[in-house]
């Protein structure tokens, strides 16, 4: 029988290192997997079953309640997974039930990949049951196989996760270690005898062929290799008989790699309804905690992000953040929410606090100069950037001027700004109003009575554009008003009207 | 026009030294009133007008121009106008002296909250000379975060708003109202942080007032 191992790892194997890696026989590249097995998984999820007493997680499988998980109380009075759950009941009279959480355990399963994923950018899921992850590449800069064990034990204890942890050359064979508690094998001579020693129900095939083959005899991996290839392949299944190759290292192994998320959320309930900042910030603190990790292992950044205030029966109250530039220090991002977080009043009481952030960013280190700033141009990219991202294209131009008669066509909007300067035209006329009203406004109906309008100077006549059917003939002059407002009117020629068309601002 | 030092007029305490940047307004009646001979940088500036069309560009015309100024020893920055009432026109500005390259106009929502956010972001980028903008409620809070955002950068950095607003507290350095007085400019320095209040009246434009006629229609 293969060493078994605690989860503490009390018989510490000596340590693997990146030189003493062998190739697979048939990739031919030299690889190195950790298993990684959460066997309590289901019951880690359920915050309530952390409370002292037994308590077990039952599933149920052909009509029948069955324990998949147990705590250490539930253990102690004999409960371990795969016993009824009537039996269980009548081993423990304060048993607490809980049922499955599946989409927490998927949950807790990414976000453990995603921080995985420092070690190694090959990181597979085993839905419901653990992780795989292979290191081969990473034992160099690591500093070893222990190194990064302890490394991931700390963060599993952290969490609060029962988890038996093995290193194997290929994955099912490291999955199929960490599921039975062997200690890490690194060499592919061990490992057959490692594997060929493992019971058959550290696979995880269906009951009838792990029955088929105990009616055999057949009570290990073992045997199972040394069965007739043709016959076990006809009688178990082909699938079954890749798989212990995949095991034994005779077929490639491809596992879905773990693709993080493209942002980070995460999601706290208060105890108890709350308006207090006080608490909430220290709520925001927990959450920055968690997010600088995450933004540390995938070296990522982010840009905006939004904080959800979930209450009672009302739609939640979002503060957004839309920052200038992407951010990773934590100070930095507290220091914004705790501006916005003092300054806002909830209209409700608060029953949790969301984090999203959003798209992560991959991280770029400016060069910090001690004596050089950033470049204007760069400054200036950004705030158009920015100014434009939230008010439109339309909202940020330039000015221009331009050589016409007109007094409305004589100036124009100016939209490359970042491009070269233009040359502007040359347009010298004397007596323009620093203000032009859009469009010319007819006198009668402005607020400035005619009767109290006096004229200072003028007039001049500036007729054009009958080429381009927007032709005008007017009569400008500057006026004065009772307000001491300096204003710029025109008579035009052929209604005989008046209109304001500027300010002497 | 070029950029004031701290001269002999600013008081400058019992042996403190207040070594204050300014910016020459262009008007000598105007820059002895103000301390350091000119408009503070790196501080909010407060101008009440009820109606436009009363000089208060013309007002800041030669320190626009002073800014806008091509100078190669100089960082080309921007001057941004937020949220301007009217069109800022070109030809006009020109005759100034204003090189119109370097005025940016951006026009944010309607919300005074979405401008204030122009401004700081404007303020802070760190890419502007100044900043004109029409601003009618903004809260102490803001209005602090802006005066630490224009200290930090030295920006000059004005915010036009109607005249009921000049009841409430200000950490502004410099509180003007504008009003038309015959030909002149009528400058109310309600605050004038290191200096003291008072009325200046500025003739802006010369030829203004002269051969008054009576409408003809």
């Amino acid at each position: 029988m293969p060493r078994v191992v605690h989860s503490l790892d009390l018989f510490a194997s000596e340590s693997i290192e990146a030189s003493k890696i062998e190739r697979h026989p048939v990739r031919g590249r030299p690889q190195l997997w950790i298993g990684l097995c959460l066997p309590n998984l289901s019951l880690d999820c359920i915050a309530a079953a952390r409370q002292p007493g037994p308590a077990v997680v039952a599933e149920v499988l052909q009509g029948q309640h069955y324990v998949i998980a147990s705590n250490r109380e539930a253990r102690d009075a004999g409960i371990e997974p795969g016993i009824k759950l009537r039996t269980a009941t009548t081993l423990a009279a304060s048993l607490q039930v809980f049922e499955r959480e599946p989409q927490r355990e998927c949950a807790s399963l990414e976000s453990l990949a995603s921080w995985a994923q420092r070690f190694t950018s090959i990181v597979s899921v085993e839905p419901c049951e653990g992780l795989l992850l292979e290191v081969a590449g990473s034992l160099k800069l690591f500093g070893g196989l222990d190194a990064i064990k302890t490394e991931l034990r700390q963060e599993l204890v952290r969490r609060t996760h029962a988890f038996r942890l093995c290193a194997a050359p290929t994955a099912t064979a490291a999955l199929w270690l960490a599921r039975a508690g062997c200690a890490d094998v690194a060499s592919w001579p061990e490992l057959a005898g490692s594997l060929g020693a493992l019971p058959l129900r550290v696979t995880s095939w269906p009951e009838a062929a792990q029955a088929l083959l105990r009616d055999i005899g057949v009570k290990t991996i073992g045997d199972c290799a040394r069965l007739p290839r043709d016959g076990f392949a006809r009688r178990v299944g082909n699938a079954y008989l890749r798989e212990l190759d995949r095991a034994f290292g005779r077929e490639v192994e491809l596992k879905a790699e773990f693709a993080a998320p493209e942002s980070w959320s995460t999601k706290v309930e208060l105890f108890e309804d709350s308006v207090d900042s006080a608490l909430f910030l220290e709520v925001v603190e927990q959450m920055l905690d968690e997010l600088t990790a995450e933004l540390r292992g995938r070296q990522a950044q982010i840009r905006s992000f939004e904080i959800a205030f979930e209450h009672l029966r009302r739609p939640p109250t979002v503060e957004k953040f839309e920052l200038l530039e992407p951010v990773h220090e934590r100070e930095r991002l507290l220091s914004l929410i705790k501006d916005r977080i003092e300054r806002s009043v909830l209209p409700v009481p608060a029953i949790a606090l969301c984090f999203r952030s959003g798209v992560l960013l991959p991280l770029t280190l400016k060069d910090t100069d001690l004596f050089e700033k950033q470049p204007l141009e760069e400054l200036v990219r950004v705030l158009l950037e920015r100014l434009r991202e939230r008010f439109g294209q339309a909202a940020v131009y330039g000015l221009r001027a331009v050589e016409e008669h007109r007094p409305e066509r004589a100036w124009a909007k100016w939209a490359g700004l970042e491009g070269r300067l233009r040359k502007q035209e040359r347009s010298e006329r004397q007596g323009r109003p620093l203000w032009l009203l859009p469009s010319p406004v007819p006198l009668s109906s402005v607020e400035v009575r005619r009767a109290s309008l006096k004229l200072t100077s003028g007039p001049e006549r500036i007729e054009s554009g009958w080429w381009d059917e927007c032709d005008v003939g007017r009569d400008y002059y500057t006026a004065k008003n009772a307000h001491g407002q300096k204003l710029w009117v025109f008579r035009d020629h052929r209604t005989r009207s008046w209109y304001l068309h500027g300010l002497f601002g | 026009m070029e950029w004031g030092d701290s001269n002999t007029r600013v008081w400058r305490g019992k042996g403190a030294s207040v070594a204050r940047a300014v910016l020459h307004t262009g008007f000598h009646e105007l820059d002895n009133h103000l301390p350091g001979g000119g408009w503070p940088l790196g501080a909010i500036i407060e101008i009440f007008v009820d109606g436009y069309g009363v000089g208060e560009l013309a007002l800041l015309m030669p320190a626009l121009k002073a800014l806008t100024s091509v100078d190669p020893t100089k960082p080309k920055k921007w001057v941004a106008w937020v949220a301007p009432p009217f069109v800022p026109y070109a030809p006009a500005l020109r005759q100034h002296g204003v090189n119109i390259d370097r005025l940016l106009m951006v026009h944010p929502s309607r919300s005074d909250a979405s401008r204030l956010w122009a401004i700081e972001q404007i303020v802070r980028s760190g890419s502007s000379a100044g900043v004109l903008a029409w601003v009618a409620a903004a809260d102490d809070v803001m209005l602090r975060r802006l005066q630490l955002a224009a200290e930090d950068q030295a920006c000059w950095t004005l915010l036009f708003r109607p005249v009921s607003a000049r009841q409430q507290r200000s950490p502004a350095a410099l509180r003007l109202k504008l009003s038309r007085n015959e030909a002149a400019t009528r400058i109310e320095i309600i605050k004038c942080r290191g200096g003291r209040p008072g009325v200046v009246d500025v003739g802006l434009d010369p030829k203004f007032g002269e051969s008054m006629m009576e409408a003809s229609c």
